[in-house]
Parts: C-alpha cells; structure tokens; sequence
C-alpha cells in the first residue's frame, strides 16, 4: 500500500509531499523525504514496553503500572518540571499544560535551547515574518544568516527558495540570489552566489554595520567588520535594496551564541530599515517538527511561549529563571516528566547530574540518552508515523499529521490523558 | 592549544538521533572537526583521538580535518560528547552558550567513551537491547 501526501515529522518544514510504501505493517520505502525524514519513517528500534529502574537493572512494567507511578510522581512533587513537547502533536501538548497548571509546575519546551532567545526578540521588536510560501513565490532575494540548511533543513531549498519554482519569478534560479552568512563554509555557502563569512561572535557589529549603511551611513563603516571587508558589506546591502522581496532565515547561529536575543533583534530591525526601501521578511528556521507548536499551545493556553511556572497558581514567565537548563542546574526540581525530547543528549552536564538524582519519567518511542536517567520510560506512537496530530510549521502554518501504520502503541495524548485523569481524581478527594 | 568550540547539526548527526544507542550516532558525536593546519600543529592524523577540556570537565573525541572550520575553530555536531564540557549558565536567556565555549586540545591514547558509558559516569544506568 502506498500513503500519499504523507506528512514528515522531522523538522520545522514539515513536508507535506511524501510517500510511503508499507507492507504488512511497516514503512519498506520512502519517496521525496530527505535523508532525516526517509530515516525517521524507516526508524524500527522502538522500546518495546514501558520499563522500570528496579536498582541496577531494568524490569518490564505495563502501561497501568507506568501511568500510576508517572502521576504519582507528578503529586508528590513540590517542584516538578515537565519538559521537552517538541516532538510531540498539539493535541498532547494541551494535556501538558493542563496536568501543569493543577500540580502547579513548570513546563518548559525545547525552544528555550533552540530558538527561544528568537522569541525573546520577538517579543521586544516584533516578527515581520510571511509564511513559506510568499517565500517561494515572490523572493528574489534570500539570505541564511548562521543556519545551515542542507544539514538542518534539508528540502528547504528545494521547496521554497534556491532550486524552486515562484510563481512571480520567470526563471527562479536564475532571478533569485541566495546569500549565505555564517561563521563556517558550510555546505549552504557553497551554492550561495554571495557568503559572507565573519569571524565568531561577530554577527551583532555586522548586523549594525549592514543597518548602517541601508541609513546612508556607509563612511562610518571601518575598513572591516568581524572579518567582513567594506566592500562585501556595501555590495550586500546593496543586493537588499535592489531586491523586490526579500527573505531572511535565521538559525542558531544567532541564538546560542554571546549576545543572543540581542542578535535576533538587531537582526530585525535590520529588515525594519529594509521594508522602508523594499520589502523584507525575517523567519526563524525552526528545527523540531512541531517546537513551533509547543510556542502556540503554551502561548493560547497561558498567555507565554516557553518556560511558564505555574508554582503561584497563576502563569509566571521568566526565561532564565522558569527553563529547565536554569532549573535543572540550580538542583531546584525535584522530580521531571520528559516528553518527546532529549536532554541528556542536548543539555550541559550539570544539568545531567540533577537528572541522576530525581525521579524521571519519559515518554518516548525509543531509548535514548534520557533513558538512562529514567526511572519509568513510557513507549509511544511516534506521531505521523502511527499516531495524527497536529502540528505547527516552521511559518506557523499548522498541519495535521497522517498515521501511515497502524501499532498497538498508545499515542502521547492518550497516556498524558491517562495521568491526568488519575491526578484530577486524586485532588478531587 | 585553546580553540573555539561551536556545535551544531550535522546530516548524519540527525539521520542517527533517533537510534542514539548505535554506534553511528556515537561516532558522528564524538567529532571534532578541525582545521588540518591546526592538526598539523598538534601532530594529529584523520581519526586521531583527542582530550577535549571545557569548562566543566573534559571528554574524548576523535579529530578529523574539514574545510568546513577556520583555524583555531572547532566544530563538533550536537549530542552528548560536546555537552559533557558545555557549562551550563544562560546570562538570564535560558541558553547556555553552545556554539561559544574556549576548549583545550591534546593528543591522547584514551578511546572516546560510547554514550552510555558517559551517562553512566554522571549517576544513570544504560539500558541497551
């Protein structure tokens, strides 16, 4: 059998375009993925049944027994954190940010170490963003500042900007340049027809320099910028105003070095000065499939994107101080639900050594680095694959997945509505 | 020598992040892509292994040359060897600096350890089947 128009969870992008063959039950081919998404859809070493910490060895429990002991967990602790729903539907994200509210705790998304400081930014200046498509259709202009997409985003190119078709282009190769910034040669800057290469934790004085002379102010400009000549700076700020619609896409270049949000947002402001010559759009290349559908569920539900602690019985929201590398690393949590993420692969050892020592439960289809920290790992569905949900693209387009297989394995939103009916009951008595 | 450690995805890197017990995903990891000029220095071949100190403690890796990193930079893809020595203070964002660390590099005969040796180090308890 083949599923048409299947959706890939893998990244932001979210390709709604691909086919999958399956045969008694499993995925066997897979046509327009890229190698992330082909990879995930054939992924096979999924944890069998849930599986308990017994000392120094692991012991088979059922899901009845892996639902209580998760809620119980959760209603024991004084100060406990939920984190990760990135990879996960938003139909399951909802249920997590209910179970918070009621045990007062903190819920935090895997954008507080990916495009969280982006948010920030948004938050002080504004996104003028457009989605996807605009891009695609209207951009003769698009520049990646520190992201990477042939490794990250794979199709992005082909979809939406260099090797696509727009429909206000008349030849779309030829009329649309492609700017590459970035710190490395990557890969994206050998098929760029400008790279502007800076020096590390150089974007913040490039950004302003590039500002200052869309003012008119080149004179001001020394004879290099972080690495970056004069010259290079003129002719790229000239590519900008002659462009007729241009698009910047962000990665985390930007967020995870000095500076930060400040980066983002002067990075904004620069296409503000833009949009008073041409038009421009700014977008973060978000890199879990559904990370910016945590940002929307969190934020209708509670009013914050990331990082809210509900431990006053209202949302609080104070990036630092309420995500979990802060929390994690002040020892301050005191037992953790993880769902659809992986921090001990991705956060600071620090950040481990509290994990070693509070009880852990995950949610996840396949054993990872986490696992190790677990004292229960719950196996679900991996969504797209065989569970539906919806899920929010990188342009905030939300999507709703397609199930390709069918399993016996409970999707998220099934077990966190499982726990949360326990815990409703058990503070209802 | 101390050089700039910057992390990031790699293609391989995320092919091999949902089967994080493989020994791919371990090898991809465990990279440290470097400048060959700055191997030269340090008398290292491709494959060579090497003493990685951060901020907060040191892991081994293997280096290998890519044209990708300038010198005095180093690249390593996102995962559980780089965040060993990655510290975790966020400057009040949430963010610990991940592509801005200062790291030393040495020569060594150690073997990069496999995932869940280096999880077990820091209190947790492999589970592989």
């Amino acid at each position: 059998m083949i599923v048409k128009d299947a959706v890939c969870p893998f990244c932001g992008c979210l390709c709604d375009d691909i086919e999958v063959e399956v045969e008694e039950g499993r995925v066997v081919a897979v046509t327009n993925a890229c190698e992330l998404g082909t990879t995930k859809f054939m992924g096979e070493k999924r944890m069998k049944n849930p599986i308990l910490r017994d000392g120094d060895r692991w012991k088979d429990i059922t899901y009845d027994e892996a639902v209580r002991y998760a809620a119980d967990m959760l209603l024991e602790a004084e100060r406990p954190l939920m984190y990760g729903w990135s990879g996960t539907h938003g139909e399951a994200q909802c249920v997590g940010v209910h179970m918070a509210e009621l045990i007062r705790g903190v819920i935090d998304n895997t954008s507080s170490v990916c495009h969280g400081p982006s948010i920030l930014a948004i938050q002080e200046v504004g996104h003028p963003g457009c989605t996807l498509g605009v891009v695609k259709n209207r951009a003769d202009l698009v520049i990646y500042w520190g992201s990477n997409p042939i490794d990250a985003h794979p199709r992005h190119l082909s979809r939406y900007t260099r090797y696509a078709e727009g429909f206000f282009l008349e030849n779309a190769f030829r009329d649309r340049k492609v700017i590459v910034v970035d710190v490395r040669k990557t890969e994206t800057a050998n098929i760029a027809d400008e790279f502007v290469q800076i020096k590390p934790g150089g974007d913040y004085a490039v950004l302003s320099a590039l500002r200052a002379i869309v003012q008119g102010k080149t004179d001001t400009i020394p004879r290099t910028v972080a690495g970056v000549t004069r010259e290079q700076l003129v002719r790229v700020a000239n590519l900008c105003l002659n462009a007729k619609f241009g698009a910047v896409y962000f990665g985390l270049g930007l967020t995870m070095t000095r500076g930060k949000y400040k980066n983002i947002r002067n990075a904004i402001e620069l296409v503000s000065e833009l949009s008073r010559h041409t038009k421009f759009t700014i977008s973060a290349m978000r890199g879990h499939y559904n990370v910016y559908g945590s940002n929307e569920v969190n934020t209708w539900m509670t009013g914050y994107p990331f990082g809210i602690d509900f431990s006053r019985g209202i949302a609080f929201y104070n990036p630092g101080e309420t995500t979990a590398v802060d929390i994690l690393a002040r020892k301050e949590c005191d037992a953790a639900l993880i769902v659809g993420s992986d921090p001990a692969a991705h956060f600071p050892r620090k950040c481990l050594e509290h994990l070693a020592e509070i009880p852990v439960v995950q949610l996840d289809p396949y054993p990872n680095a986490t696992t190790a920290f677990c004292n229960v790992q719950i196996p679900v569905a991996v969504t797209g694959i065989d569970a539906e949900g919806t899920a929010y693209r990188m342009d905030g387009v939300p999507i709703r997945t397609r199930k390709v297989i069918s399993s016996d394995y409970p999707s998220d939103e099934e077990i966190l509505a499982r726990m949360y009916a326990l815990m409703q009951e058990a503070r209802e008595r | 020598m101390t050089y700039l450690m910057l992390t990031g995805r790699t293609v391989n890197q995320g092919v091999t992040v949902e089967n994080k017990t493989s020994a791919e995903y371990a090898a991809e990891t465990s990279t440290c892509f470097m400048h060959e000029f700055d191997m030269m220095e340090l008398g290292l071949d491709d494959r060579d292994t090497v003493r990685v100190t951060g901020p907060c403690g040191e892991v081994v890796m293997r280096a290998t040359a890519s044209p990708e990193v300038e010198m005095g930079t180093v690249f390593v893809p996102y995962g559980p060897y780089a965040n060993h020595i990655v510290a975790a203070g966020t400057c009040s964002t949430g963010m610990p600096d991940f592509k801005s660390h200062k790291v030393e590099i040495e020569p060594t005969d150690e073997e990069p350890k496999l995932v869940h040796e280096l999880m077990e180090d820091l209190g947790g308890l492999a589970y592989d089947r």
